[in-house]
């Protein structure tokens, strides 16, 4: 099975649209992770000037000054109980930080932007990797070939998928790591402080995008397999994403959008994912209780939709004429 | 052991296609020889490839029985197709791979020695272009690539599904060089072709095939004498030449000029009866009887005649499966 597993590996990092997918991989994730350098650089003496100058031009407003006359006579009424006059004039003006063309380098809130984006990217593209390696297969009727050497097919479909989620965990966490490593270097090239647990989390969401990305990869392998044709599992997907999402809100029925396979992928990713599900507004009329869905939930879910895809292909590989 | 390295019985399978049944094979008992060079022929469709494919275990029969060396099947397909290489027809390579690479990764996956890879690649003359992409490979080469991947195993059986199909003239004459060749060397072969002079110049037995079932099975010497043989004759007064064999009983086709008789038992009989109305032959020869002729009575259809474009062209694409040296006049004018 180790020498079978070799093979399939060996098919996959040669096969020359993989590289083209990885390589677009590696220059996405690069140009991104530069993007959000560049848009968090530290300010320019001058821009640092502008900022103060703009700050103290707003704090010199007569309406500030009012504001700030007020509050002094009584401060409990603008700011927060047993607030002392003096808090007035720093909590009514615009600090000179607010007037800077551009937030600095944080890195919760790149995990929950850029962060969550590139892992979807870096996933998408080894979907498109894993349907392909199988597509190869089948177009050029290499498979023919393979399973007159090795007849055993169940293992031919396991090693094929094991080297696929190889091949997609390797370049998923290459990918990933390589992000946030960079943007870790950024942040202490700039001093910007980060608790233990900002690392914390963004090491579990590399591992679980890592294995949100394997998962996608056999996933796409298994379909690929099944229809025999890239197409059509790309076309699978992309219906059953955008047409699952339009059921969930027409369907006459609550609470759907828990099964909602966007939801569970950002579920998956996401530190804590919490939001109003929309169609439970419509049936109860109420929506003012946020659905959480815990990285168990969506775990169970995206394995499950593994799981029936790779039996359905797996079964029908075994039995199927070639 | 049993002399027979593949047999089936009643084999079937059933296409279906927008929810019509296509029966490509129908209850067919195949036997082939051990020691032999068996030709499996019958035109496009008959059913030839889908029997190679369940004989390989890529399709599965729906109803019967195959043994590969005496050994049930697919049961046994693990060790039977260790002992099987096979040249498919559609069967290709990794595209982005090199020759080499291609026969490497496939060696790997079968348990088999890297160094059978050089061996085979300088069997089939492929070692120098072995590290270039196969994508890049002529029909040819692939040919040659895919007969090299059949050897890799160093097979007691070899299966090759059209291996003629798309070669140049050079290409076919190398491809049916191979055959004999692993006869030779003790390797059982079934070919598969609609190529009738191919087949008759390397088997030893055939199993005709035609709408998937089993038309006719034997030693290719014994079907051929199996087969009438006819005379063409050269007379002044073909018209009136004809008139005259047909009362006496022959069956008579005009070719040209000259005269096709048939249901004689010796041509001098032919003479004779000429003579007797005062009509002189001036040339006469036998028409032997070939393979082709025997399949083209076989299924009913009429022998290739000079003025049928289609049929010409059959003719050409079979003179190119043969040795121009080998051929008589006769034997040209037959096919």
């Amino acid at each position: 099975m180790n020498a079978l597993i070799r093979v399939e590996l060996t098919r996959y990092r040669t096969r020359r649209v993989i590289l083209l997918i990885l390589a677009a991989a590696t220059v996405l994730t690069a140009l991104v992770a530069f993007k959000t350098a560049w848009d968090t650089r530290p300010p320019t003496a001058n821009e640092l000037r502008t900022a103060a100058a703009a700050a103290e031009a707003d704090g010199s407003r007569t309406d500030i000054k009012e504001q700030i006359a007020l509050c002094e006579k009584d401060p409990d009424a603008y700011l927060d109980p047993g607030a002392l006059p003096d808090q007035c004039a720093p909590a009514l003006r615009e600090a000179a930080k607010n007037y800077l063309p551009r937030e600095k380098l944080e890195l919760t809130g790149t995990l929950k932007g850029n962060g969550i984006g590139i892992a979807l990217l870096v996933t998408a593209l080894l979907i498109i990797a894993g349907s392909t390696f199988a597509g190869a297969d089948w177009k050029s009727g290499s498979i023919r070939n393979q399973v007159l050497f090795e007849p055993r097919r169940s293992r031919v479909w396991a090693a094929k998928a094991v080297a696929t989620g190889i091949g997609s965990g390797v370049a998923a966490f290459v990918l990933l790591g390589g992000f946030w490593l960079t943007l870790f270097l950024v942040a202490a090239d700039r001093d910007v402080a980060h608790g233990s647990d900002v690392v914390n989390d963004i090491g579990w969401h590399v591992v679980r995008a890592t294995v949100l990305a394997v998962g996608a990869g056999v996933g796409a392998f298994a379909l690929t397999t099944l229809f025999r044709n890239s197409t059509a599992t790309l076309s699978l997907l992309f219906a059953y994403s955008i047409g699952g999402e339009l059921l969930t809100y027409l369907l006459p029925v609550g609470g759907l959008a828990r099964w909602s396979l966007t939801n569970n992928v950002f579920g998956w990713l996401e530190t804590r994912l919490e939001f109003f599900d929309s169609t439970r507004c419509a049936s109860r009329g109420t929506c003012d209780q946020p659905v959480h869905i815990t990285h168990l939930d969506a775990g169970l879910y995206l394995l499950a939709v593994l799981a029936v895809a790779g039996l359905v292909s797996w079964v029908t590989f075994r039995r199927r004429d070639i | 052991m049993s002399d027979l390295v593949v047999e089936t019985r009643g084999l079937r399978k059933v296409y279906r296609d927008h929810g019509r049944r296509i029966v490509a094979v129908d209850d067919l008992d195949l036997s082939v020889e051990r020691g032999s060079v068996h030709g499996f022929l019958g035109p496009n469709g008959s059913g030839k490839t889908t029997t190679i494919r369940m004989l390989l275990g890529l399709a599965r029969p729906d109803a019967g029985s195959i043994n590969i060396f005496g050994q049930p099947y697919p049961r046994e397909t693990t060790q039977v197709l260790a002992r099987v290489g096979a040249l498919l027809e559609r069967g290709q390579f990794a595209p982005d791979l090199s020759g080499r690479r291609n026969l490497e990764l496939l060696a790997r996956a079968g348990g088999i020695a890297r160094t059978r890879v050089d061996e085979v690649l300088d069997e089939v003359d492929l070692t120098g272009v072995a590290k270039r992409r196969s994508r890049g490979y002529s029909l040819g080469m692939r040919r040659r690539l895919a007969l090299a991947a059949a050897l890799l195993k160093s097979p007691a059986l070899v299966i090759l599904d059209e291996p003629s199909n798309g070669l140049d003239p050079a290409g076919i004459r190398d491809m049916r060089d191979t055959i004999p060749r692993l006869a030779a060397a003790g390797v059982d072969v079934l070919l598969s072709s609609h190529i009738l002079a191919e087949v008759q110049q390397v088997c030893t037995s055939v199993s005709i095939l035609s709408e998937g079932t089993l038309l006719k099975t034997g030693k290719v010497s014994e079907l051929i004498g199996e087969s009438t043989s006819r005379t063409r004759v050269g007379v002044a007064e073909p018209d009136r030449a004809t008139g005259v064999l047909l009362r006496a009983g022959y069956q008579v086709v005009r070719d040209g000029a000259f005269l096709v008789v048939d249901g004689h038992e010796h041509p001098d009989a032919i003479t004779r009866q000429l003579a007797a109305e005062h009509l002189y032959v001036y040339e006469m020869s036998a028409i032997r009887p070939t393979l082709e002729s025997f399949f083209l009575e076989l299924t009913g259809h009429r022998p290739a005649g000079a003025g049928d474009p289609a049929a010409r062209a059959a003719d050409e694409v079979a003179e190119l499966m043969t040795e121009p040296a080998a051929l008589s006049p006769d034997e040209e004018t037959a096919s």
